[in-house]
C-alpha cells in the first residue's frame, strides 16, 4: 500500500514539475560593456589619482548608431559599448553638459560571435586592439584589459585627464 | 583534459562510490542472513548442517529466480510533451535480469526542440542511447518476488542534428544586429547516477520511478551553441542536471535451467 502510495505521490510530483514556464529569465548583460576609468596625473608630483569624477560627463556615439548621448552623474567610472557593425568606433566625450571642450575617442577591435545561454541569445565580444585620442582634455589612454565582455566588473580603458584640467 | 574537467569527473566518481556505498550499507542492514559476522548476499542459501546457529558453513546455491526481460515506457514525457511546447520527447526502456539482482539496462529513444523566441530560432532533434545496469537494494521475500528499490549507473548517447540558427542581437545605441549560424550536428556524451523503484501491480506489469542525475562529459564542445533541450539528457546548456522518469513495464519470464537440487530448493522458498 506504501509503495503504490509512493507511486501516485511520484506521479503529482512529476505533473507539477512539467507545467515550468516556457523561457528562463536571461539573468547577465545581453550586451558587452567597455568600462572606461577617468584618472587625473597631478602636475607637481605625477601622482595618479583614480578617482577623477567628471561632474556631468557626456559619451556621444559616432559612425553610425542612435546618435542619443549618454550623459553620466558625477563620476570616474562610465560604461559603453562598442559597435557590432564595425570594427572600428568613435566615442565624443565631453566633461561637461556645460564645457564645450570635446575629444573623440577611436576604438579598434574584433568582435567575436558569443552565445549566453538560451535565455539571453547570442551577443558579441570584443577584443580591443587600439584606442586613440585627440587632446583637449584628455592626456593619454591606457588598456588595461583588452577582453571586453558581459561582466560589468571589469574595467577596460583608463583615461587620463590633462593635468592643466 | 582540462583541470575543470578533471574535477568534474572526479567529483562524479566520488558521487558515484558514496551512492554505491551507501546502498550497500542499506542492503546490509535489511538482509537478515547473518551468520558470525558474514552477511550473506541474496541469493546465497545459509545451510546450517551442525544444527547449531555459529556454523560457517555456506553452501552457494544458483540464482532461484528465473529469466526476466522487462520492456518498460516512460509516461513523463507524454505528459510533459502536452504541457510545453519548445521541446518534445519520448522514451522507453529495456532491462534483463541476470543474476544477483543485477539488472543490464538499455534505454531509448528520440525527442528534440523548437526554439522560436524573438531573438533566437533553431530546432533540434535527437535520438538517444544509455546503456548500464541497475542493482537492487531490496531482499526477496520469495523467488517470485520482483519488487525493487534500485540504484544504477548509465552512459547516455546523443546524436543531435541541430538546425540553422538565425539570432538578433538587440543593442539600443547601434541598433540590432542578425545573422545566422549554418547547421552542424553535436554528439553527446553524458553519465548518470538513478535509482528509484518499481512494483510490480499486476502480475508481470510493473509501475516504478527514477531519479537521475545526469554530468555532461566534455561540456565545453557546446559553448556556442547548446541546445535548448536533449532528449535523453535534458538541458544543453547545463553540465549537470537532474531528472524524473515514471516507467509502466511488461515483464516476460522463463524459468533457468537448474539442477535438481535447486529446483528442490525453490520449491522450499516457495513454501515458505
Amino acid at each position: 500500500m506504501i509503495k503504490r502510495l509512493g507511486i501516485v505521490w511520484a506521479m503529482c510530483c512529476v505533473v507539477w514539475a512539467s507545467c515550468t514556464q516556457q523561457r528562463q529569465p536571461c539573468l547577465t548583460p545581453k550586451i558587452a560593456s567597455l568600462i572606461l576609468e577617468t584618472m587625473h596625473i597631478t602636475n607637481d608630483t605625477g601622482t595618479i589619482f583614480s578617482d577623477t569624477a567628471l561632474p556631468a560627463a557626456v559619451f556621444l556615439p559616432l559612425s553610425g548608431g542612435s546618435y542619443d548621448s549618454l550623459i553620466f552623474p558625477l563620476g570616474s567610472v562610465f560604461t559603453i559599448s562598442l559597435s557590432p557593425d564595425s570594427n572600428v568606433c568613435r566615442w565624443v566625450v565631453e566633461t561637461d553638459t556645460t564645457s564645450h571642450i570635446f575629444d573623440t575617442l577611436t576604438f579598434r577591435y574584433k568582435a567575436n560571435l558569443q552565445f549566453l545561454s538560451n535565455a539571453c541569445g547570442y551577443t558579441d565580444f570584443y577584443s580591443l586592439d587600439t584606442v586613440q585620442t585627440t587632446h583637449k582634455f584628455i592626456d593619454s589612454v591606457h588598456i588595461v584589459n583588452s577582453s571586453v565582455t558581459n561582466n560589468v566588473n571589469t574595467k577596460h580603458v583608463q583615461v587620463y585627464i590633462h593635468p592643466d584640467i | 583534459m582540462s583541470t575543470p574537467s578533471m574535477y568534474r569527473y572526479i567529483y562524479i566518481l566520488i558521487f558515484s562510490v558514496l551512492i554505491v556505498c551507501c546502498a550497500h550499507t542499506g542492503y546490509a542492514q535489511v538482509n537478515g542472513n547473518t551468520v558470525t559476522g558474514y552477511t550473506a548476499p541474496a541469493d546465497t542459501l545459509v545451510v546450517d548442517t551442525t544444527g547449531t546457529t555459529d556454523s560457517n558453513k555456506q553452501i552457494k546455491k544458483t540464482d532461484l529466480a528465473s529469466h526476466q526481460l522487462a520492456i518498460g515506457i516512460d509516461i513523463v514525457n507524454p505528459i510533459t510533451n502536452a504541457l510545453v511546447s519548445d521541446h518534445y520527447g519520448y522514451e522507453f526502456e529495456m532491462d534483463y535480469y541476470k543474476h544477483n539482482e543485477f539488472y543490464l539496462v538499455a534505454e531509448g529513444g528520440w525527442g528534440g526542440s523548437n526554439v522560436s523566441y524573438s531573438d533566437l530560432k533553431y530546432t533540434t532533434t535527437n535520438p538517444f542511447l544509455r546503456l548500464g545496469f541497475n542493482k537492487t537494494m531490496l531482499v526477496r521475500d520469495n523467488p517470485k518476488d520482483w519488487d525493487m528499490m534500485l540504484i544504477g549507473l548509465r552512459l547516455g548517447y546523443a546524436h543531435i542534428n541541430h538546425s540553422l540558427t538565425n539570432y538578433i542581437i538587440t543593442d539600443s545605441t547601434w541598433g540590432n544586429t542578425s545573422g545566422f549560424i549554418n547547421s552542424k550536428p553535436i554528439d553527446a556524451v553524458w553519465l548518470e547516477v538513478t535509482g528509484g523503484m518499481r512494483v510490480e501491480f499486476v502480475k508481470n506489469f510493473f509501475a516504478g520511478w527514477n531519479i537521475r542525475g545526469k554530468f555532461m562529459m566534455d561540456g565545453k564542445s557546446f559553448a556556442n551553441d547548446a541546445p535548448l533541450f536533449i532528449a535523453g539528457y535534458g538541458k544543453g546548456d547545463k553540465n549537470a542536471v537532474f531528472d524524473f522518469n515514471l516507467y509502466i513495464s511488461y515483464a516476460i519470464r522463463w524459468d533457468r535451467k537448474k539442477s535438481p537440487a535447486a529446483a528442490k530448493s525453490k520449491n522450499s522458498a516457495l513454501q515458505k
